[in-house]
């Protein structure tokens, strides 16, 4: 069913033209218009230029944005950091597999550092390993960085997530998480997208 | 088995009135305002009936007059020697031929994948029903017109109606060998990807159709009597073995493959080109660049794709350089030629028109760009950035006409050494109109492709063409090239007119891009 997540991010990212609204981000308490140095988007399905190896890309990728970048660190500290081995480094991209290729997305976008981070189902494509080193890469950088994920996957937003929207029929809706456990929270979640259903 | 046949007709009914009213709801203005429920009106549905129906009828003549026109009336001319020999003789090779090319069978086309594989109907009543149907076909489509051209032509009544029934037999014996030979080896011929022996042999048979009758050696009526005993009796085998051939279901699993099934389907075919694209980057680490940035980006593409952007341009400049070699000497061997030659060079220039149209490249190098590239790289937002779409423009055009002037050199060459050779002309002028025109309409095929690319990038993330006004302008670009080919002209004005026309359309296209490709230039929605 189209709900319109990847709608939401595209107009996030200006892939599309808005029909009427605006984006703002709120910096240290001032209120701003979204611009395109802010986003950051990984989408569900991994694309990397295959015909560059991961280290060539790392390299291309810092050549362009190096006035963006801040403190900027060595590619092979880069790839310590996304837990990519050190034999898989000059492979050809094209030669990597699924999971890998998630990696090195992610990972340049996280090398930007944007301030708003756009997951479109991030995780769903790993092991079980990887997923979980994942997790705690993302637990890491949300601290200073606003992430906004999509997921099918009710426990990953619930291990994950400060704030839990539903996007339902093009409407967002906040669960209210407050003083609450999880199992709750699950609750109204699931009332709240039948409540949707009925209408 | 009837009953099947009726079943898997209904079913190619259905989604053929079904893609009827697609199309109809894919027409600009109207279309969006029709809703879904189109495709369960039943007064759409009978009239997409009928219309398939009569599509149905119409191609069981149509192929078939086209092809006896095309393939044999339209040459008969051309050979010496009795004409009802030359015909029936042709009709027979080609039949060969063609059993080998076009078994039905063996086609693993869209509908039986749904009846087979979707629908799980059962294959061997689905298989041989439907195959029966369009050897029904063949005979009731060719019978008319084997009767009408055989008789103008001068064979006698039997043979015309026994010409269709021995294309049949010719199909059922292949294809009854193609099932003897998936029991014995388990693998299935695709016939769409004949082996190089099947290649071999339909070859054979069409030169044997043509050459024999142009030496003057035909078989005749009677030898064709022999050859359509010998094909019934091996017919009636074959009949019987496809009859009670057991494997179908088995044989099909192995052709039905989603590959095989879409590979001539369009939205598929973006797909498979871009695995091929992606099998063409060369293995080799070794090449590294010492460039920054895009510059270094670019190299790479580059180096990484030297045979799919490299390998066919300089075969053509080779071919080129031959032909030219041959045209020398021929020219000088003959003045009958040489005056000729020397007159078509003065009045034939828009003739290159096409020829520098066909050479250019820039359809596959944009495809690759795309493929291999720009498909992954415009997900990223730093790539979209005006600075890094227009200095990475400039880094490919500049790549793009060095691989178009490679073939292009040789022939602006080419051509005023042979004007010289043949006798030189008047005006001297015309040796550099020459020369610079070819080398003009190279650089202006090249910006031409990698312009429309940039503005009208017509791919979605899933490799889907999504702007028809893309696909339009290729058509109207092949049109314009091909109609140059009926035009002749001094090749003086003409080559002064292409030079400035070339020169100002670059200009614009050129400050188009700069203006909107930073727009343009992204994934299509």
């Amino acid at each position: 069913m189209e709900l319109g997540k990847t709608t939401f991010f595209n107009c996030l990212n200006e892939d599309i033209e808005i029909d009427e609204g605006e984006f703002y981000i709120e910096d240290s308490n001032k209120k701003r218009k979204l611009e395109a140095d802010d986003v950051g988007y990984v989408l569900s399905t991994p694309n990397v230029p295959e015909f560059l190896t991961g280290r060539e890309f790392l390299k291309f990728f810092i050549d362009i944005n190096k006035d963006k970048i801040k403190n900027l660190k060595t590619i092979d500290e880069y790839f310590d950091f996304m837990k990519i081995e050190e034999e898989d480094r000059d492979k050809l991209l094209k030669d990597y597999s699924h999971g890998m290729k998630n990696k090195m997305q992610m990972l340049v976008n996280i090398i930007a550092s944007p301030n708003l981070l756009l997951l479109d189902e991030p995780l769903t494509s790993f092991d079980v390993v990887v997923a979980e080193e994942m997790k705690q890469m993302l637990k890491d950088i949300k601290n200073n960085h606003i992430i906004i994920f999509s997921t099918h996957i009710m426990e990953l937003a619930l291990d994950l997530c400060d704030e839990i929207v539903i996007l339902n029929n093009g409407l967002l809706e906040k669960i209210d998480m407050d003083n609450i456990d999880k199992e709750e929270t699950k609750e109204r979640i699931i009332m709240a997208l039948k409540e949707e259903k009925n209408v | 088995m009837f009953k099947s046949f009726i079943l898997s007709y209904k079913l190619k009914n259905t989604y053929r009135v079904n893609s009827i009213i697609y199309s109809i709801k894919q027409l600009p203005l109207i279309g969006k305002h029709l809703p879904a429920s189109l495709y369960s009106s039943k007064i759409l549905k009978i009239l997409g009936n009928i219309i398939s129906t009569i599509s149905e009828i119409i191609n069981i003549f149509l192929g078939k007059i086209i092809y006896i026109l095309i393939m044999i009336v339209a040459v008969l001319g051309m050979f010496k020697g009795n004409t009802a020999n030359n015909f029936i003789h042709i009709f027979v090779f080609l039949s060969l031929a063609g059993g080998m090319l076009n078994t039905y069978m063996f086609n693993p086309t869209k509908d039986k994948y749904y009846a087979m594989i979707l629908m799980n109907m059962d294959a061997k009543n689905y298989t041989l029903s439907n195959y029966y149907y369009s050897m029904l076909k063949v005979i009731i489509g060719f019978l008319p017109f084997t009767i009408i051209f055989g008789m103008y032509y001068g064979l006698s009544l039997i043979t015309c109606v026994l010409m269709p029934f021995f294309v049949v037999f010719i199909k059922t014996i292949y294809n009854s060998y193609i099932l003897y030979d998936f029991n014995k080896s388990k693998k299935i011929k695709n016939e769409n990807t004949p082996t190089r022996i099947v290649w071999t042999l339909i070859a054979g048979f069409v030169i044997l159709a043509y050459g024999m009758p142009f030496l003057n050696i035909t078989i005749t009526e009677n030898i064709f009597y022999v050859l359509f005993v010998i094909s019934l009796l091996l017919g009636i085998i074959a009949f019987k073995y496809v009859a009670q051939f057991k494997g179908y279901k088995k044989a099909y699993k192995s052709l039905l493959t989603t590959d095989n099934v879409y590979i001539t389907q369009n939205t598929k075919k973006s797909e498979v080109i871009q695995k091929n694209t992606l099998n063409q980057i060369e293995l080799d680490k070794k090449t590294t660049s010492n460039k920054k940035g895009f510059a270094y980006f670019h190299d790479l593409f580059v180096k990484r794709h030297k045979k799919i952007l490299m390998k066919s341009a300089k075969r053509t400049a080779i071919m080129a350089f031959l032909i030219f070699l041959i045209l020398i000497v021929a020219v000088k061997a003959n003045s009958n030629i040489s005056r000729e030659t020397n007159e078509i060079l003065m009045t034939m220039l828009p003739w290159f028109v096409f020829v520098m149209y066909i050479i250019n490249r820039g359809t596959v190098v944009t495809q690759a760009m795309f493929m291999n590239c720009d498909h992954s790289m415009l997900t990223y937002r730093f790539y979209r950035t005006p600075k890094v779409i227009l200095s990475l423009f400039k880094e490919r055009l500049k790549t793009l006409i060095k691989i178009n002037l490679l073939p292009a050199v040789v022939i602006a060459i080419g051509l005023p050494v042979l004007l010289y050779l043949t006798g030189g002309t008047d005006n001297y002028l015309n040796y550099i109109v020459l020369f610079v025109s070819i080398i003009a309409m190279s650089i202006f095929f090249s910006i031409h492709y990698l312009v429309m690319y940039y503005l009208l990038q017509p791919y979605n993330v899933n490799i889907e063409m999504k702007s028809s006004t893309y696909t339009l302008v290729q058509w109207i670009t092949y049109f314009v090239c091909y109609a140059f080919i009926q035009v002749k002209l001094p090749t003086l004005y003409f080559g002064l007119a292409t030079i400035i026309f070339c020169v100002l359309y670059s200009i614009i296209a050129l400050i188009l891009v700069y203006k909107y490709a930073p727009k343009t230039f992204k994934l299509r929605i």
